[in-house]
């Protein structure tokens, strides 16, 4: 656990530039990615190297008679082709193809006896053109036996599995209270979600170069080096030590980068040939090879008093998992846990499912679990005000959690929880202007500009929305982060190797290290995975656990500093302070730089960060499963023209539980992405399928929100209640907004066009008033 | 680059006239003509097409411009980008055929994707073809050594097609003076493909009204007797009197009604009925139709 010391204002009266923590320093990528000079795994060369290509299964459910790679290795220029023979197989009972997986290993690397999902992998190539590669992967013959595809997660339960391990990923139930309760008021909904894929800027791409002592070096955007490394090595019969992957730049990542499949063919094949391959996705193959969000199914019964205090909720989740479980488990132990809301309910019963179907596998993606139920619970909030006659906000006020409240799961809420200040801010939050106060050409229609918009079509609504989710891993994962920090002259050097995948953690290690040393100069080391492991960059947990890991080391390197000068003038180290490079004693009489006091010495020390621990959910859905929870209120202004059921999000203004605002200026970036993601699940994004097969894995069929589609994104409040024994006080931003803005739009869609709105994304014909 | 490059070892020729240009098209078996590429580079990323040759059309300046003939045609370069028809003097001659420019694809597409590509590569939802299909326009295509002047409609459905080494030089556009209006629905605010779009002309001289809707079916379609009907409920000489009221609004929704039934037919099978993908799309095109004509006439 990390210690919450208060630590010396250490920010200069007047800073040149942003110094420390609660500044705003500009992102030190910010520039180079803007000027497209920054490098990413696509950009990567070495001298001789071969081009890799992927043969990727057509059929979403098929058993492999055979696979005969002749005709490709006789193409001119091949230098390998490689299957799952390739591979060391999987143990009993598990399919081979060197299965492996990030909670089980279930998924072969490649397919060796059934392929599960359309773009499953099969077969790998190098060659010395990428034309050539992808030829020769195309000509690889491949005897299929077409199975039946279980695609409806409803009929996963009861069709034959699909894979030795079953087609229930996961059943989670939670009861708490009396089952028998009732109230006045109750109040039911179906509500749906759709496949939203992460769609990143870049495609997945990567160098892999064999190495003279029989390993291999990956050059790749991973955002969990250690863990890749070491499931890469397994999968290839390799010691740990003998794979090394060193991080490019990541080109955007919402979830986990790289897939194991790409990965391991591609370090294989550098094994295989003794020359570098490189290999970089088309857009297609990368929409069928990373994991998506998970569709799902809620079906909510909500009792209330006649005052609109809940009773009960019932809830039963579907979860469809795709072909592999990935992180099913912990996206459904999310959905169980939040089912109800930011909100105090005695009794809860949910039945959840993750099950396995033969659609894309669903994986992590920002609020993974949390975003699915806060679209439901939130439906069922603002059916619950109608029904009683109050408006959104007063029913979420009568039943908001506050700090200490229990979780469904009986997990006690020891972290703040200000879901009353949150919605305080958003009420005094002034709303957008109105479109008839501005000169009809410059209003921005829904369908867009040169749409077919008309201005009397046109209906304003506003709907509002609470959510939550937990940082860190859950239930009883080993959280843990190593970060070393090394001071000379008058700069320092952080050695962590949690990987900046945009979130803005170099920015913010940069950062506390000036504050606790007082140096300003700060360089962030690149990573790779011979440093000391950081886990992976996902469920907000960099800021804490790095982050803490960061301010430790940095506080170790100020004592051995101190020390000797404290010593010297015969007080205690507590009574120095270090603040704009310079030491200074509380009397004023000692007053030394940085510089000197190092005596040309260089200082270093290594610490870690481990959170308290957390335990599994019973088999009553109840356990102390999370670290800490940040809140989000959202409030969504839309325009939907109601013939057509085109929808414009004018604005969204969001009220944020942060703990501590670290870094301001990056907080608002990542409440913008995240919002501009929710707003593209709530209205655009939908990864569909037809029996099993990708129908859009492109970009133009795959509708992103463009800058048109955003709305104006304003922030009412960082609300600043200190979480007591996070790193600084500070809560993880990223993903809350992304849970609750898919609600907010649904609500206010609701409100402009009084129609249901139980899916998401929303359609026209969810939107037309008919 | 060595490597990364998809067209090495082939072809690209340059030439800088019509007559050039066909002739080379006559004397490289497989050659492609490209204009912006935006369309041909999809189709080369995506392995479905591996051209021999290419011939650049950028250079032929004569086909990125138009010119008028007779008076009442504009005579338009298969050259012609969607960003230079998007301007106000090309808008003011033709003013749907400006509005589907505008929004055909995000501003780097339309800066160098072309007219000719855009009816060559005949999409269901090429963006310029209702409007085409609207203006009864005509294409001239040329070979080495021969010309032919075929309606843009025959080209698109395949009654008359593009001929292998057949250059697509010319788009005659008859010039109306009269109000013309195009309207997409796409799905985002953002640039996107069309889900359908309406194309509506008025031709005062005739009384008449012409209209084609895009995406809903591989090619442009016409709704004749809709435009026939509602030709006869418009005032036409009330026109360019102030405050007129040119056709019963009743009547414009009839129309909607009119051209969504005749292009979106209603087959009675079971999966079309209400809530079904035909159904929706009826209901756009309805609406689409009855806004198009309503702003024609205001
Ligand atoms: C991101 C993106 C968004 C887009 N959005 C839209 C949209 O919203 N609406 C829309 O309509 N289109 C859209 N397009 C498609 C494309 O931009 C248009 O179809 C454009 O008009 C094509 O013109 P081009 O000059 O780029 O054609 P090219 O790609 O150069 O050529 C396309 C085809 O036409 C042939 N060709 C070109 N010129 C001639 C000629 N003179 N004679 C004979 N054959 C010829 C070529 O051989 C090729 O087969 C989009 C494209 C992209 C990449």
């Amino acid at each position: 656990m990390t210690s919450a010391t208060e630590l010396p204002a250490a920010a200069p009266a007047e800073p040149s530039e942003p110094f420390g923590l609660g500044s705003s320093p500009l992102r030190t990528d910010a520039l180079p990615k803007a000027l497209g000079i920054y490098p990413y795994a696509a950009d990567l060369w070495a001298e001789g190297l071969l081009w890799g290509a992927m043969l990727r299964s057509p059929h979403p459910h098929a058993r492999i008679v055979s696979v005969d790679t002749s005709a490709a290795l006789a193409v001119p220029g091949v230098h390998a082709v490689v299957t799952a023979a390739d591979l060391p197989p999987g143990p009993d009972g598990t399919p081979d193809g060197a299965p492996a997986g990030p909670i089980v290993a279930d998924r072969p690397v490649l397919a060796a006896d059934v392929v599960r999902h359309h773009g499953e992998p099969i077969a790998a190539v190098a060659a010395d053109h990428p034309d050539t590669a992808r030829l020769a992967a195309a000509s690889i013959v491949v005897e299929y036996e077409l199975l039946e595809p279980v695609t409806d997660p409803e009929a996963a339960f009861n069709a034959p599995p699909i894979h030795p391990d079953g087609n229930l990923l996961r059943h989670l139930p939670l009861r708490t209270g009396d089952p028998e309760a009732t109230g006045e008021i109750v109040v039911e909904g179906l509500y749906q979600v759709g496949r939203q894929d992460p769609a990143p800027i870049g495609a997945e791409a990567g160098l892999a170069v064999p190495r003279p002592d029989g390993g291999v070096e990956l050059h790749l955007s991973t955002t969990d080096p250690h863990g890749d490394r070491d499931r890469t090595a397994a999968c290839l019969g390799l010691e740990p030590d003998r794979v090394r992957l060193v991080v490019t730049g990541v080109p955007g990542a919402t979830s986990d980068r790289e897939d194991l499949s790409f990965q391991v063919s591609l370090a294989l094949l550098a094994l295989r040939t003794g020359r570098p391959v490189k290999m970089t996705l088309t857009r297609e193959e990368s929409f069928q090879a990373h994991t998506s969000r998970h569709p799902a199914l809620l079906r909510y019964r909500h009792h209330a008093d006649a005052e609109g205090k809940l009773v009960k909720v019932e809830a039963q989740i579907l979860l469809d998992g795709g072909a592999y479980a990935d992180v099913s488990a912990e996206a459904l132990a999310a959905a169980v846990a939040f089912s109800a809301g930011p909100y105090v309910c005695p009794n809860v019963f949910v039945d959840a499912w993750a099950v396995r179907t033969n659609n894309p596998p669903s994986g992590r993606m920002r609020g993974e679990g949390a975003l699915q139920a806060c679209f439901a619970h939130e439906s069922q909030m603002d059916q619950l005000a109608a029904r009683i006659g109050v408006d959104p906000m007063e029913i979420r006020r009568r039943n908001a959690m506050a700090t200490g409240d229990p979780l469904p799961t009986g997990q006690a809420v020891t972290c703040p929880a200000p879901v009353d200040a949150l919605l305080d801010a958003l009420t005094e939050s002034p709303l957008p202007a109105l479109p008839v106060d501005d000169p009809e050409a410059d209003w921005l229609l829904p369908g867009g500009p040169g749409g077919a918009g008309d201005p009397a079509a046109v209906r304003r609504g506003i709907g509002y929305a609470v959510g939550m989710v937990h940082m860190l891993g859950a239930e009883g994962e080993d959280e843990v982060s190593t970060a070393t920090v090394r001071v000379s002259g008058d700069h320092a050097t952080v050695i962590c190797a949690a990987v900046d995948s945009g979130q803005g953690f170099a920015t913010l290690a940069r950062q506390i290290v000036q504050t606790v040393l007082g140096v300003s100069e700060v360089y962030i080391a690149p990573v790779d995975s011979d440093q000391s492991e950081a886990g992976p960059s996902a469920r907000g947990r960099h800021t804490w656990v790095s982050g803490g890991a960061v301010e430790r080391a940095a506080l170790m390197v100020r004592h051995q500093m101190l020390q000797p000068i404290a010593a010297d003038f015969g007080m205690s180290v507590e009574l120095l302070t270090i603040a704009d490079g310079k030491i200074s004693s509380y009397d004023g009489v000692l007053g030394m730089p940085v510089s000197e006091a190092l005596e040309g010495r260089e200082l270093w020390a290594t610490a870690q960060c481990r959170p308290h621990p957390t335990e599994p959910l019973d088999e009553n859905g109840q356990g102390d499963a999370f670290v800490s929870i940040a809140f989000c209120a959202m409030r969504a202004v839309v325009d939907v023209d109601i013939e057509l059921g085109a929808v414009r999000v004018v604005d969204v203004t969001v009220a944020q539980d942060v703990g501590r605002a670290l870094n301001p200026r990056q907080i608002e970036d990542r409440i913008e992405a995240a919002v501009a993601q929710g707003v593209g699940l709530a209205l655009l994004e939908d990864l569909r399928t037809e029996g099993g097969l990708l129908v859009n894995p492109s970009l133009t069929g795959y509708r992103l929100p463009t800058a048109l589609d955003t709305p104006d994104i304003r922030i009412a409040s960082l609300v600043e209640e200190r979480d007591v024994v996070a790193t600084f006080g500070a809560k993880a931003v990223s993903a809350v907004p992304a849970v609750v803005a898919p609600a907010a739009v649904a609500a206010a869609v609701r409100a402009a066009t009084g129609l249901p709105v139980g899916r998401l994304p929303i359609q026209p014909e969810d939107a037309a008033v008919a | 680059m060595e490597h990364g490059g998809i067209l090495v070892n082939r072809t690209i020729m340059l030439p800088t006239s019509v007559d050039e240009a066909v002739e080379a098209l006559a004397a490289t078996p497989g050659a492609v003509p490209v204009a912006g590429a935006t369309d041909l580079m999809e189709a080369v990323n995506a392995g479905r097409l591996r051209p021999a040759a290419l011939i650049g059309l950028g250079r032929i300046t004569e086909l990125r411009g138009w010119r008028y003939e007779d008076g009442g045609t504009a005579v338009l370069g298969a050259g012609l980008t969607h960003a230079r028809m998007d301007r106000p003097d090309f808008a003011a001659l033709i003013p749907a055929l400006a509005d589907a420019a505008r929004t055909a694809g995000p501003p780097q597409v339309r800066n160098v994707g072309t007219l000719g590509g855009n009816i060559a590569t005949a999409a269901p939802t090429g963006d310029t073809l209702p409007v085409l299909a609207a203006l009864e326009a005509t294409a001239t295509l040329a070979r080495a050594g021969s010309v032919r002047e075929v309606p843009i409609s025959h080209l698109l459905t395949g009654l008359d097609p593009l001929r292998p080494g057949e250059l697509l030089t010319w788009v005659r556009v008859p010039l109306l003076h009269a109000p013309q209006v195009f309207l997409k629905a796409g799905g985002r605010s953002g640039p996107a493909r069309a889900t359908a779009s309406v194309a509506l002309v008025l031709d005062p001289a005739r009384r008449a009204v012409r209209c084609a809707v895009g995406a809903a079916a591989p090619v442009p379609l016409r709704p004749l007797e809709a435009e026939a009907w509602v030709a006869g409920c418009i005032d036409w000489d009330a026109r360019g009197e102030e405050g007129a009221a040119l056709i019963d609004p009743a009547a414009l929704a009839a129309f909607g009604e009119y051209v969504a039934g005749a292009c979106v037919p209603d087959t009675g099978l079971p999966g079309e009925g209400p809530g079904s993908a035909a159904a929706r799309l009826r209901r756009t095109v309805s609406v689409l139709a009855r806004r198009a004509l309503g702003r024609a006439l205001k």
